[in-house]
């Protein structure tokens, strides 16, 4: 209770001082003030245009953040159990890593088209590199005596694998996975400014083209919302599913 | 176990842990392993237990060699919170042993009662590992190895992070549990009291590279044992002085 009512309070300050500076030191133009920017923002959401935006960039980083923590897993587990696949791989994973999705948009862009093919494209991208490097960690950290442990009562090798060796890598997936969504938000946006026709970030490139600063900033509130709202509701369903799985960590 | 080498490493890096290990167990009998910390206790146990090979020598069992890790000796670490599944309760921790051992799914509930009151955590069983306290975990592991009806117990060091008086508690409850189901036990130990205590015999490893059990002292005292008794503390002495 307490911290909701510090949560709402910093940001209700922040609103406050946002609105005197930018309408007393600033240039309200250049810096809308939070009043101008939610009378922008009442027609966008009635006409539904806000929403539109919302649910293509969603849908674009729901399908690349899942099909990039589908392989990333699937490959991860691989690479943390076979050593030698590793030794192979480990040194391609080390360099492309360094490639962000936003230095993969215009080779994405000739690959794919400014379709939705890109995004999903850079979304896996940038979600892949982050779930696997994390699953890798968990599956080679999971704890030798609790392996050596379970295959003396008479776990098989699969059995080990399948109820030891991957729930211990539980909490580094699903750490990886966090990690991965805020990233899917961020990068997201680049690729849409680049090459797209609609989603959030065209809606930031467009406004600004045609110097609607307040437009811009209904933009960028929507980003900061949608990537809090995204990330608490991860929480919760992990806390849901998987908090046996998480809840030892201080333990071991 | 016949003349058991183990070396570690290549090159100049090449160590030599073990050497000329020879030793008989017999089905019932309890033995400890005491030495000194670095002597390779626990390497010789983790070739007992199949998880690391002798580089020459052979380890048998029942006649037959050791390959790999066996249903028939299930090893008992001094870490319960790392050897347990802790994303598990106490009885789905019993569970997981009877599922991965292929015991009819019908004769479950039975066994987890009768292990879990035998280990005295009947009433704890929907608690998970990080809400017992130490002892309650190493409990719940000795539940969760005699589960799957083990003939050889191996112990490396088990109450080593226990305090003295837990320690006390669960030498008491081991011995009980030794007795009444006839298990062969291997313990690993640096503790001469702990030794004397509990042993029928107690194998003198020396200090490596190189090691070897250097003695062998059999310990034919009733027990429970005081080792503030004469007889017991003349034993502990002996051990002493050749440990030392």
């Amino acid at each position: 209770m307490r911290a909701a009512g510090l949560f709402a309070g910093s940001i209700l300050v922040a609103f406050v001082v946002w609105q005197f500076l930018s309408t007393v030191v600033f240039n309200p133009f250049l810096i809308p003030p939070p009043l101008v920017v939610f009378k922008t923002m009442v027609p966008m959401v009635e006409n539904g245009e806000i929403f539109k935006h919302v649910a293509i960039s969603l849908a674009r980083v729901a399908v690349g953040f899942t099909t990039g923590c589908v392989a990333g897993i699937t490959l991860g587990v691989i690479l943390g159990r076979i050593r030698l696949v590793n030794e192979l791989l480990d040194p391609i994973i080390e360099l492309l890593r360094y490639l962000s999705p936003t230095a993969m948009i215009p080779i994405a862009v000739i690959w794919f088209g400014i379709g939705e093919l890109s995004k999903y494209f850079l979304i896996f991208w940038g979600t892949f590199f982050i779930v696997l490097i994390n699953t890798v960690a968990g599956v080679m950290r999971a704890p030798i005596i609790r392996q050596r442990a379970s295959e003396c009562l008479g776990a098989s090798p699969l059995q080990i694998f399948l109820l030891v060796v991957i729930p211990s890598a539980a909490p580094y997936i699903v750490t990886g996975m966090r990690i991965a969504m805020a990233s899917s938000f961020m990068s997201i946006i680049p690729a849409e400014i680049l090459a797209a026709d609609s989603g959030i970030g065209f809606l930031l490139q467009q406004s600004s083209v045609l110097l609607q600063t307040n437009r811009i900033f209904v933009a960028l509130l929507t980003i900061c919302v949608l990537g809090f709202v995204t990330d608490r509701l991860f929480r919760i369903a992990v806390d849901r599913m998987l908090s046996r799985y998480m809840s030892y960590i201080s333990l071991t | 176990m016949r003349n058991v080498r183990k070396e570690f490493g290549e090159g100049a890096e090449r160590y030599l842990a073990l050497d000329g290990i020879h030793l008989d167990v017999s089905q019932g009998e309890f033995v400890c392993l005491l030495g000194p910390s670095g002597c390779g206790k626990s390497t010789l146990l983790n070739i007992l237990a199949g998880f690391e090979r002798a580089t020459t020598g052979s380890v048998d069992f029942e006649g037959a060699p050791v390959r790999g890790a066996g249903r028939d000796r299930v090893m008992f670490f001094q870490d319960a919170g790392a050897a347990l599944l802790p994303w598990l309760s106490v009885e789905e921790n019993v569970r997981f042993a009877l599922r991965v051992r292929s015991v009819p799914k019908a004769e479950w509930p039975a066994i987890i009662d009768k292990y879990l009151v035998m280990v005295g955590l009947e009433e704890h069983r929907r608690k998970f590992p990080a809400q017992l306290s130490g002892g309650m975990r190493q409990r719940l592991q000795v539940a969760r190895a005699l589960a799957v009806e083990p003939k050889v117990l191996l112990m490396d060091e088990p109450f080593g992070a226990l305090d003295a008086l837990t320690r006390r508690r669960m030498h008491g409850f081991l011995l009980d549990i030794w007795q009444r189901t006839r298990t062969t036990i291997v313990f690993v130990t640096h503790d001469i009291a702990e030794a004397v205590t509990l042993a029928d015999r107690i194998c003198i490893m020396s200090l490596g590279p190189g090691s070897r059990i250097s003695e062998v002292i059999d310990v034919k005292l009733p027990r429970p044992r005081d080792i503030a008794d004469p007889a017991a503390a003349t034993i502990f002495r002996k051990v002493e002085e050749l440990l030392v």
